[in-house]
């Protein structure tokens, strides 16, 4: 399969990029950082612009630095693999060093970005085709089409939030920055989701996601990440649920999850925070937070697995990761 | 020291270092000049007659040389007699999503790809068959019109007196099993290239050069002469180096023809290399398959009677289908004692790409069903797994009840090999006792067989199945001229170590010229088994040919007879004397001969060693160059056909399921099945596998390791997921073929039950194993959990509904409300329904009906 | 669209190219270089067949854009698997692939000569855990994986011992 014809802007720097941006947004500019989510895409006719930005080539994007009170900041070209590798992530956000090892497989690892894996397009197995294909059943509302084959006669896009990384940076209130020609702002990640398949970001046409930062307040939290998966690598999470716990003594004193996989966004479970601050982990515990994470799950079928199991399997990965993330003894501040 | 020099070692594949370099050339690694790219049209529909093909548009776009419609090779084909079924490009109707419409040649592959979306077609849409059970109820919109209820073939097969059977029986069990479809996913996608030579003498189209990523080049030879009314003495079929087959490139696929096909109307050389995707719409995996078994034992465990129906869920064509469905049942003989027998099978056409074969055809997902039916059995009489299968083994040499002939069967010794490695009974037992969380773990056994080819070749006749030429150099060198096939089997080593040790000669000194229909004498091809056990029989009387020249060369020279001469390891020597190695004084004569190059310094040495006078020994160089003296050129021709005694009864379909020589497995898998999500990880496989006679060790090891490793990944997460007719996961991210991290160790137990007939005792070795290790989780599942799965693959959801039904516990509702422990039907993916199941008009109450409609016109 | 003047380094060697933008890397060395040990064995970025390395660190041939990875800024080099036999003979794990069954059909291989090569090069003594990880980025559909670990264990033990030197 061949890529779709277009011209190749290769940026040195923000301003460059965000100059290129304004002045083929008509044309229609797609970024491409590490290609993995983009390229196969495009040989599917799922996108074929006018220029493809690489952005590689932006070195002010590929850091981790430690800003000491702040927290970690972390280029938006940062590859997946060096934050797999790092050992500040690992000892201070094991929860985002667990998802990202989950990632793809470690050569894609090596090429994807944590920028891209938040940018990630929404997934379905009706979307996901060739052109070929998605001919054979008359398009879908995302690509082409006009209606929703997940949702029968359904008018709205139910296409999946498929990245790992997105579910544990909700849990540790990662934010990000986004620059624009205006100038850069910073938001939490969760409100960079829509939750709606065919529209799933709100990042303007001439704005870029440049760095994600990692919140001091939220480093020492003991994290679990699991994933759903048919096969022990090179995949896009089938569910997935992200935990990081952080207890005084024995009591919980803070506790996050989120999921992903199942919504056309990541999402936190907020409730399930209100249920375990100032209690202890137990199976009951555990439970609830199982319960809670599965009502905010609503799983179609975009992807292998039936729905219902997909949401069984956050139920029980947020039980069994809440008491993983728990464990009986002195959490790591104490 | 063994008996052998070259058998039984472990050799590297001589090919290998072409591999780990990257020179070896596979088919899309070639190019010519002025070589055009063909990409396919595929179609959109189910099955609807083509009204009109307009490729106007096409023809126009820059870089477009023609585009090719079936009306260009409208004479029928298909890879059995029977079942000539299949044009290069559709004629007339498009029997499934993916059929092959029309073909663009251009200068480039994206602006074929381009020039694919300007090609118009109208299409008539008819209703669709999706369903096998269903489409067997049709009486009208047949998918081909010459088979009434699309049923492609049917057979009722009764050995025996199965009614007697089940009336002795102490408990009899029945059940539906149902296997989903799984496909080969070789990791080379397929590829052709096509050219024509010009003639000479009349000025015109001359011969027809094809490189085929194929497991059957003579095949593809003859199906080529029939669609292109080309004489097969005007085609030369090549098979490069090939990426895996598995049965996937063991038939004629549609590409190959229709390269062929646009090379002669674009009158350039033509290469197609299908995507990905294309790969799994040409399909020819393993179909869906139903299966209702019903199985009678006696108390003290022996088999009564089997009786079993089965529907394939066969796809558009044809393909092999006659044939697997004819394994199905003729196999289900041979592994054990069964005194009575009754099957009956349906082949069904639906609108899916074809199934055809694919490693342990026919048998695999019936032997699912037995071996798991047998430890339904075993609990219900209270026998151990492991017992029950003993108490019904072959007694050998003998005749099954469906004329199967068996000789060689190691299967007493797999199974005690593999009992005794995984510690069976104490392992059981003690995980009956301990509990880790929410993980249960269990030992699951099971046994399996396969054919070593089949007795009767798809063309019926007595010629031999494989024929095989060997040349003598002038220098000692060896060149084997051979029609058999290597896939990554291993099959041009086989015939170099079989070559080598039949004529004494070094491994070096051979050189495998393989599966060129000018170059290479008739081999049927690679598929169900048969390389090693023919071609490797007719390398071994082809190398005899000229040994007897050699040796009769070497007698006169050293004065001996004939039968005194001894050859091995490039020496000749006379019986009784010392093996030159083990002699002191043979540094002068490796000397002589050592350095001697080629046919140059030939009448040197001739003179030296006429000087020496007569000798004991001689190089094995010295002795080659003799026989030259003597009679002129030194070659040998052997040829293999099956014996008459091993083709089977005279039954109709009766020709399908007789081999020589029969491998057999057995396995014991170690599984932990997680009982709050369903996942099972598999931790060990014991596989003992009797391959007759091991030629090359770790050839042996690896095809065994390939099958269990590929059965596992058919028990556990491969499967197509359809929808109407639409296959949702048509590539390697959403087939989920086992990766490293899932992969678990396979021990494997080598047992040599040396066969009679076959080359040193070899049968075969790497499809038997695969067929074992399905039941062998799903028993390890029932071990853990105390929950029998009857529906194929075993993925996570599946294992956690099942588990929720024994443990009482909240029901998981799956698709289509098919309750995996019991199912009734085979299932499909969720989603909009839109075909219908009656043809792809879009529903009624379908919001974007129109629209859509419009835009696939 | 129309070609663009290119500067590519494979395996040691500088190569100026006209292509176009959208050409993906793996298509220019099969198709301009040459070069067709590196596989496409998919379409959508999953199998490995296509591996190649990028300055030392392995890499999908057929996500990259050519034209994104010219050596302009010194870097950017790429190793595909005809660079890894060494003075002309086989590397270590070449060899050792061939021995132990590594490799059946090959088409693979290629991917996982240039994902053991780079584990090798960046951990000369690899755990079990790590050599899996390490090959879960390739798919095989013959070998089912056992007989590779033999392959790499092989290959670093004659490593080691220099046999390979």
């Amino acid at each position: 399969m061949s890529l779709p014809s277009f011209k190749l802007l290769r940026p040195r720097n923000v301003e460059d990029a965000l100059g290129f941006l304004h002045r083929y947004e008509k044309e229609g500019v797609q970024i491409c950082a590490g290609g993995t989510d983009l390229l196969p895409s495009m040989k599917q006719r799922l996108f074929s612009p006018a220029y493809v930005m690489d952005i590689r080539g932006i070195e002010e994007l590929t850091h981790i630095r430690v800003v000491p009170g702040l927290g970690v900041e972390l280029g938006s070209l940062v590859k997946l693999s060096a934050i797999e590798d790092s050992g500040f992530i690992a000892t201070h956000y094991p929860v985002l060093r667990e998802a990202v090892m989950t990632v793809a497989s470690p050569i894609l690892r090596n090429m994807g970005t944590l920028g891209g894996n938040l940018c990630l397009d929404t997934r379905c197995l009706w979307y996901n085709q060739s052109l070929q294909w998605r001919k054979s059943c008359g398009y879908c509302i995302k690509k082409d089409g006009d209606l929703c084959h997940v949702a029968p006669g359904g008018k709205v896009c139910w296409a999946v939030f498929s990245g790992d990384s997105a579910a544990a940076l909700l849990c540790l209130h990662a934010e990000i920055e986004i620059a624009s020609p205006k100038g850069r702002r910073r938001i939490p990640l969760a409100d960079l989701y829509t939750n709606i398949g065919d529209d799933r970001m709100r990042l303007g046409k001439s704005e870029i996601l440049t760095r994600i930062f990692l919140p001091e307040a939220s480093a020492g939290y003991s994290g679990v990440y699991r994933k759903l998966r048919l096969r022990g690598s090179i995949d896009y999470p089938l569910a997935g649920v992200a935990v990081a716990i952080r207890k005084k003594g024995k009591i919980i004193d803070d506790a996050r999850v989120a999921i992903t996989g199942v919504n056309p966004a990541p999402r936190l479970v907020k409730d399930a925070t209100h249920a375990l601050i100032g209690r202890e982990m137990n199976e009951h515990a555990a439970m609830v937070v199982g319960e809670l994470a599965a009502r905010v799950a609503k799983p179609l079928t975009t992807s292998l697995l039936t729905p219902e199991y997909r949401r069984e399997m956050i139920k029980v990965f947020a039980k069994q990761s809440a008491s993983r993330a728990t464990p009986s003894g002195p959490s790591i501040r104490d | 020291m063994s008996d052998f020099a070259i058998i039984g070692k472990p050799v590297a594949l001589i090919d290998s270092a072409g591999k780990t370099t990257g020179q070896g050339k596979y088919t899309d690694d070639l190019s010519m000049p002025g070589m055009l790219i063909g990409k396919i049209l595929h179609s959109p529909l189910p099955h609807a007659r083509i009204k009109r093909i307009n490729p106007t548009k096409a023809v126009k776009l820059e870089g477009v040389v023609s585009v090719v419609v079936g009306t260009d090779a409208p004479n029928k084909y298909g890879i059995l007699p029977v079942g000539h079924d299949e044009t290069a490009l559709a004629v007339d109707k498009v029997r499934y999503v993916g059929d092959n419409v029309a073909c663009v040649v251009a200068t480039s592959e994206s602006i074929a790809e381009q020039a694919l979306e300007l090609i118009d077609v109208e299409y008539e849409p008819l209703p669709a068959y999706f369903d096998p059970e269903e489409a067997m109820k049709a009486e009208s919109d047949l998918i081909h019109d010459h088979r009434p209820h699309n049923i492609e073939k049917e057979y009722h097969h009764v050995f025996g007196d199965p009614g007697a059977g089940f009336a002795q029986a102490d408990a009899i069990v029945e059940g539906r099993y149902v296997a989903g479809e799984v496909t080969h996913a070789a990791m080379e996608p397929h590829s052709t290239l096509a050219y024509f030579e010009l003639d000479a003498l009349t000025g015109e189209e001359g011969r027809l050069v094809v490189q085929s990523s194929t497991q059957v080049p003579y095949y593809l030879q003859h199906k080529l002469s029939i669609v292109l009314d080309k004489p097969m003495a005007q085609i030369r079929v090549i098979k490069p180096l090939v990426g895996g087959g598995f049965g996937g490139k063991s038939e004629i696929i549609p590409l190959e023809i229709i390269a062929a096909v646009a090379a002669r109307k674009a009158k350039a050389p033509v290469k197609i290399t299908y995507t990905r995707e294309e790969v799994f719409w040409a399909h020819r995996g393993r179909p869906r398959t139903i299966i209702d078994l019903k199985t009678g034992v006696k108390r003290d465990g022996s088999l009564t009677a089997v009786a079993a129906k089965v529907i394939q869920d066969g796809g558009a064509y044809c393909s092999y289908g006659v044939v697997t469905i004819l394994y199905s049942g003729a196999l289900l003989g041979a592994l054990y004692d069964i005194p009575n027998i009754q099957y009956d099978g349906f082949r069904v056409l639906t609108n899916k790409p074809a199934c055809g074969a694919m490693r342990g055809h026919g048998t695999v997902n019936v032997r699912f069903a037995f071996e798991s039916q047998l430890d339904e059995l075993a609990l219900k009489i209270g026998m151990d797994p492991y017992d029950i299968r003993k108490r019904n083994l072959l007694k050998p040499p003998c005749v099954t009840v469906n004329g199967l002939r068996v000789q060689s069967y190691g299967l007493p010794e797999c199974i005690e090999k593999v009992v005794k490695a995984s510690d069976w009974a104490a392992r059981r037992a003690e995980y009956k006792q301990k509990y880790n969380g929410t993980v249960r773990r269990g030992l699951g056994l099971a046994c399996s067989h396969y054919v070593s080819g089949a007795a009767n070749s798809i063309i019926r006749s007595d010629m031999p199945h494989s024929t095989v030429n060997i040349k003598i150099e002038r220098d000692g060198g060896v060149v084997v001229y051979t029609g058999a096939s290597d896939i990554g089997q291993g099959s041009d080593t086989m015939v170099a170590q079989i070559a080598a040790e039949v004529l004494g000669c070094t491994l070096g000194r051979i050189k495998v010229i393989a599966a060129d229909t000018d170059l290479t004498p008739v081999d049927i091809g690679s598929y169900s088994s048969r390389v090693t056990f023919m071609n490797g029989n007719a390398t071994m009387r082809a190398a005899e040919d000229a040994k007897k020249k050699i040796i009769a060369a070497a007698a006169r020279k050293m004065q001996c007879f004939e039968a005194d001469v001894l050859m091995r390891d490039d020496w000749v020597w006379k019986q009784g004397t010392k093996p030159p190695w083990e002699r002191t004084t043979t540094a002068g004569i490796a000397e002589v001969s050592g350095h001697v190059d080629g046919q140059v310094l030939r009448g040197s040495l001739q003179q030296k060693r006429k000087d020496e006078g007569p000798k004991d020994f001689m190089t094995f160089e010295e002795a080659a160059v003799s026989a030259m003296d003597f009679a002129g050129a030194v070659s040998g021709t052997g040829a293999y056909a099956p014996p008459k005694d091993a083709r089977g009864g005279g039954h109709k379909g009766g020709g399908v399921g007789p081999s020589p020589a029969y491998s057999y497995s057995a396995q014991v898998v170690d599984a932990g099945v997680d009982t709050e999500t369903g996942e099972v990880t598999v931790h060990k496989v014991w596989a003992a596998h009797d391959c007759g006679r091991a030629l090359n060790p770790v050839a042996v090891e690896g095809q065994v390791i390939g099958s269990v490793w590929m059965g596992l990944g058919q028990a556990l997460q491969e499967e197509f997921v359809w929808k109407d007719g639409l296959l949702m996961n048509p590539g390697m991210l959403e087939y989920k073929s086992p990766s490293a991290v899932e992969s678990p160790e396979v021990v494997t137990f080598i047992v040599e039950s040396i066969d009679p007939e076959g080359p040193f005792g070899a049968k075969e070795a790497s499809e038997g194993s695969l067929a074992a290790v399905i039941p062998a989780v799903a028993n390890a599942i029932f071990d853990a959990t105390g929950m029998r799965l009857r529906e194929s693959p075993f993925t996570p959801e599946r294992v956690l509904s099942g588990i929720r039904k024994v443990m009482g516990l909240k029901k998981i509702n799956m698709t289509n409300d098919v309750d995996p422990t019991e199912p009734h039907t085979l299932r499909e993916h969720g989603g909009s329904l839109w075909f219908k199941g009656k043809g792809p008009q879009r529903h009624e109450m379908d919001p974007a009906r129109k629209p859509a409609l419009s835009r696939e016109q | 669209m129309k070609k663009e003047l290119i500067e590519l380094k494979v395996n040691g060697r500088r190569h100026e190219l006209a292509i176009e933008p959208s050409k993906l890397l793996l298509d220019t060395l099969r198709e301009d270089l040459g070069l067709t040990g590196s596989k496409r064995g998919c379409d959508d970025s999953s199998c490995g067949a296509c591996a190649v390395l990028l300055d030392g660190t392995p890499m999908l041939a057929c996500t990259m854009l050519a034209a994104a990875y010219q050596c302009d800024g010194g870097g950017n080099e790429v190793t595909t698997v005809e660079g890894v036999a060494e003075h002309g003979a086989l590397a270590a794990i070449q060899k050792a692939y061939g021995d132990w069954g590594g490799s059946q059909c090959g088409y693979c291989t290629p991917g996982f000569m240039m994902t053991v090569k780079s584990l090798l090069d960046n951990n000369p003594e690899p755990t079990e855990e790590e050599i899996k990880r390490a090959l879960s980025s390739n798919l095989c559909r013959c070998t089912g994986y056992t007989q590779m670990y033999e392959a790499v264990k092989a290959a670093i033990k004659a490593e080691q011992q220099g046999t390979n030197v």
